[in-house]
């Protein structure tokens, strides 16, 4: 005891003393275009809320803590995607040839590495003799630990519907017209890191709306939300990790995610599913990983333990959360039934109604994998059973018969992969089982519930199968297949697909990623699908493709520029209002876009965008989006502080011709704003070193639309035609 | 010809927006090469990219005439003055832009610098004036325009051009008019020394869809330059002869519209210096 009280205080004293390389003087710039580009490939894709922290934090953690080039954590590239397959074997093919890597300019004598993946990569890998076999000691931990504490405020400055005030009886009336906290977000994490091999840490948030320590309600309000009455740090999590300890690969404690094979099975984080398309369609499972964002929803709570030895290793996993979801009581004739009609994803908690569903009801996962990897071949087998504590009967409708429904949940699967030479052939096959409580027998008129409850029940089956080859160092071509049974149930699968649900799905994906000419590069894919059973707002099986193509040049080092034309087809009900049955219809979105960034002297960076969207139907709609900005970043080598700046403009005149633009945030935080309407974008981003271990950040955009008076409806109307958003951060790295 | 003026007239009345026609590429060269010209160098840069004045060596002073559609009434008359000096170039302009009975003015006061070679930034603030017939009345107002450049590479200059960005308006109105935000950008690209391609595009907030411009230029015999050019919303062809001599050029263009016809655009610069 004695001794873990002095290794504490010594973890916060002793570290003060180590000198800080630092990060920022490496330049990012090629990793965060390629990461940019595939956020907004992203956010095009899925109509959600994404929370990017979540999926970006491991971006993050390694460009500030570099993988050894000399040992097997260069695996974690290919995990990440930052590297192909093929590239980690030439890597491995050239250290044994020529030993370890003495300088990181080696990297351009490896086969398959030219320029643009060098720089890539250049700031998330460092060279440094192998030391994952050292011991590792308390006194070493305190000694070369790293710590870190990010604070962040954000705020929207224009007053908005739902803070507006409002008396008592009103507020009753309509329990749902205003958010009970205050405007204000807030955010505190610390981590813990000891040479990527120990790691802890905790995050508290809370979210705009949600109510602080600071916020009051009246006591009606408060003893209308009874226990759920919940002020303070809306979400907290912390975890503890460590890994290659012996035959311990990885544990973990608290907050994780895990993620095994093709992600049909089991991928409880986000993923980029087809954003991050070309040869890295086929997915390499990271395992455990330590959580450290804010992310409410997917992920686990618990502990989990990978043990390995030779070509074996196992690992067993238990989850216990509480999460969101909206209970009502059914009173049949027998007995009061308590269920909940959906689970709550959005992890906000600002309404009356949103409190009442926070964490209502509980969670549990256990589950395992198994896993067997020899030179060239790998094959997984996962398990995992879910237990919720109330049942789900989601509200009957004809598209979500297949859905899951019930208390209990089993899901297995095998996944393998075999990369040699100039072929990687990957996939997955896995098994759902809804376990119903009590079984629904045949009637002869069912109800639409009843079906769904008979056809939600049972064993179904869903499965990938991929082949990539590479016949020349600058071509690569992919081919995928996947068929997702249409009663598939997985709460936590996370496969590549058209939309977000593994369910109900089948297609065949082509992509090709080629270097024709030096500096310039092509990637191209074709996707087509075809969903077996009605999806939300399509009332029938439909079908679509989506067709991808960019090409991008690089004029030197000091610019590069990109064309990319998208076109998605899928269909959609009708929403013409003369016909009476919304029979799905055709629609269709194409975009272009061209990009260029440059460096402008020594000190500025320079990048222009302009996009343009056309989406049309068959009811006759034909929409145009266009958006074009400037951004200019000062950035002055070895100055503490950077400036970045954007002007746009957008005219799009309604959602279905938005248009999705990154924006530079805070460290840390990302921002993927929808444009549509008509207007202008501004922000700019500041950074400050104050001193060595604390940095500044802030940020003010503002959108002004010229087109309407007001902005947002419900809850977030602004009854202006400007918005401004304003975040600040501080970083304290010791 | 009734036809030309009944369409003429459609067009004016069916667009609610004054100062509409006058945030519009001027010289000769930039209507020979289908209006591109916001990476371009030069006197008229002034008018299409401030920035693009900053490296100009010499006093200058441009006159710009264009007969729009062959119309009398949609004259686009244009003069400028430049004069270098070791702090950046500082600049005067007029335009203008139809007839008595409806005219669009243009008075600008510009400043343009180089930040070394890689950098250049110019600046214009406009007083702008709308005179309409018929006792309707003047309508004026403040605004100003952005503009940046790179050479990025010997044979890359990137531009970046704003009219109004931060969304002025008319301080009276006849009918709520907006004044537009203009953006564009593009690029020069030099193919070979007697070789040069152009294209950029331009947003105005207050016209559908987005404009796309493209251009050409030879030196088919030393001084004498060929142009050709395309450009989007309206579709236009345009096609140009330019002829420059030491302390003075001529730049004429034809452009070609499908139903509207020809348009005829000449500038004549003059300039004083080693």
């Amino acid at each position: 005891m004695k001794r873990l009280v002095i290794f504490i205080l010594s973890l916060f004293t002793l570290s003060f003393a180590k000198a800080q390389i630092a990060i920022d003087t490496l330049s990012t710039e090629a990793l965060n275009n390629l990461l940019i580009e595939q956020v907004e490939r992203l956010a095009e894709d899925s109509d959600e809320d994404i929370d990017y922290e979540d999926l970006l934090e491991n971006y993050i953690f390694f460009s500030e803590n570099p993988v050894n080039l000399n040992s097997e954590e260069v695996m974690q590239l290919v995990e990440l995607r930052l590297l192909t397959v093929f590239q980690y074997e030439e890597l491995q093919k050239y250290r044994r040839y020529y030993g370890d890597f003495l300088f990181l300019d080696e990297l351009e004598m490896v086969e398959g590495f030219d320029e643009p993946t060098i720089a890539i990569i250049r700031p998330v890998v460092c060279i440094e003799k192998d030391q994952s076999k050292d011991k590792i000691t308390l006194n070493k931990m305190a000694r070369y630990g790293k710590h870190q504490i990010v604070g962040r405020y954000e705020q929207i400055l224009e007053k908005q519907q739902g803070y507006l005030p409002i008396d008592d009886s009103t507020l009753l009336a309509k329990p749902n017209s205003r958010y009970l906290g205050s405007p204000q977000k807030y955010q505190l994490k610390y981590t813990y890191n000891y040479r990527n091999k120990v790691r802890a840490g905790f995050v508290l948030e809370k979210d705009a709306g949600e109510m602080f320590f600071t916020d009051k309600v009246s006591d009606t309000i408060q003893k209308l939300l009874g226990s759920q009455y919940h002020r303070g740090f809306d979400f907290v999590g912390f975890h503890l990790y460590a890994k290659d300890m012996g035959i311990v690969k990885a544990a973990v404690l608290g907050d994780y995610q895990l993620a095994y094979g093709q992600g049909l099975t089991l991928w409880s984080g986000m993923s980029f599913g087809k954003a991050g398309a070309g040869s890295s369609v086929m997915k390499q499972g990271r395992g455990i990983t330590p959580k450290g964002s804010a992310s409410e929803y997917a992920f686990m709570r618990g502990a989990a333990v990978t043990l390995g030895a030779g070509p074996f290793s196992g690992t067993v996993f238990y989850s216990n959360r509480l999460v969101d979801a909206n209970v009502s009581v059914a009173d049949t004739l027998e007995s009061e039934a308590e269920f909940v009609s959906s689970l709550q994803e959005t992890g906000y908690h600002r309404t009356i109604g949103e409190l009442q569903d926070r964490h209502a009801i509980r969670q549990q996962v256990v589950g395992g994998h198994l896993a067997f990897a020899i030179a060239h071949f790998e094959v997984g087998y996962t398990a995992h059973h879910t237990w919720l504590s109330v049942p789900l009967e989601l509200k009957p409708s004809h598209y979500n018969q297949f859905y899951f429904q019930g208390q209990r949940l089993t899901n297995q699967g095998i996944d393998f992969k075999y990369v040699k030479g100039k072929y990687a052939v990957f996939g997955e096959l896995a098994m759902s089982y809804n376990n119903k409580a009590k079984v629904v027998e045949p009637v002869e008129t069912p109800t639409l519930t009843q079906t769904a409850l008979r056809r939600a029940q049972g064993p179904a089956y869903a499965g990938l199968v991929g082949l990539t080859v590479k016949p020349a160092g600058y071509l690569n071509f992919t081919i995928m297949y996947r068929d997702y049974g249409k009663a598939y149930q997985n709460l936590m699968s996370n496969a590549f697909g058209e939309g977000s649900r593994n369910q109900g799905q089948q297609g065949i994906y082509l992509g090709v990623e080629a270097a024709p000419a030096p500096y310039w590069n092509i990637l191209a894919y074709a996707d087509q699908f075809q969903f077996t059973w009605l999806t939300s707002q399509v009332n029938a099986p439909s079908r679509g493709h989506d067709y991808y193509l960019r090409i991008s040049h690089s004029f030197n080092k000091r610019a590069n520029a990109y064309l990319q034309f998208r076109s998605k087809t899928k269909m959609k009900n009708s929403t013409d209002a003369f016909v009476f049955s919304h029979y799905p219809i055709i629609y269709t979105k194409n975009a272009v876009r061209f990009n260029i960034n440059y460096q402008i002297g020594r000190d500025f960076h320079g990048s222009n965008k302009a996009e343009y969207a056309h989406y049309y139907n068959e009811d006759g709609s034909n929409e145009h989006g266009y958006f074009l900005c400037q951004d200019i970043a000062y950035k002055p080598e070895y100055k503490p502080y950077s400036l970045s700046f954007r002007y746009a403009i957008f005219d799009a005149k309604d959602y279905n011709a938005r248009i999705y633009a990154y924006e530079s945030d805070v460290l840390y935080s990302f921002s993927v704003p929808a444009l549509y309407g008509k207007g202008m974008r501004i922000y700019l981003l500041g950074k400050v070193k104050l001193f060595n271990a604390l940095t500044l950040y802030a940020r003010i955009g503002r959108t002004i639309y010229s087109d309407r008076d007001e902005i947002g409806n419900g809850l977030t109307l602004i009854e202006e035609n400007h918005k401004t958003d304003i975040k600040i951060e501080m970083i304290w790295k010791m | 010809m009734k036809k030309l003026l009944f369409l003429l007239i459609l067009i004016l009345s069916t667009s609610s927006i004054f100062a509409y026609d006058i945030v519009h590429p001027i010289g000769g060269r930039a209507a020979a090469m289908g209006g591109s010209s916001v990476a371009s160098q030069g006197l008229w840069a002034m008018q299409n990219n401030p920035a693009g004045m900053a490296n100009l060596e010499k006093i200058s002073l441009g006159l710009y005439y264009e007969n729009r559609w062959l119309l009398p009434e949609t004259a686009y008359k244009c003069g400028a003055f430049a004069l270098p000096t070791k702090f950046g170039t500082l600049g005067l302009s007029f335009n203008q832009f139809g007839s008595s009975k409806y005219n669009e003015n243009k008075f600008g006061l510009a400043y343009a610098k180089d930040f070394g070679r890689y950098l250049q930034i110019g600046l214009q603030l406009d007083y702008l004036l709308l005179k309409i017939g018929n006792d309707y009345g003047k309508f004026s107002a403040v605004t100003f325009e952005l503009g940046l450049q790179s050479h990025i590479t010997d044979k890359l200059t990137l531009g970046t051009y704003i009219f109004n960005p931060v969304n002025f308006s008319f301080e009276q109105t006849l009918n709520h008019e907006k004044l537009p935000i203009v953006m564009r950008f593009g690029l020069d690209y030099q193919f070979t020394k007697d070789f040069i391609g152009q294209c950029e595009i331009e947003k105005d907030t207050e016209r559908e869809g987005v404009s796309l411009r493209g251009g050409l230029e030879y030196e088919a015999i030393k001084n004498l330059y060929i142009r050709a050019g395309v450009q989007t919303n309206p579709g236009i062809l345009s096609f140009g002869l330019g002829y420059a001599i030491r302390f003075a050029q001529i730049n004429v263009a034809a452009q070609l519209h499908n139903e509207l016809g020809a348009s005829i655009q000449i500038g004549m610069i003059f300039s004083i210096g080693k």
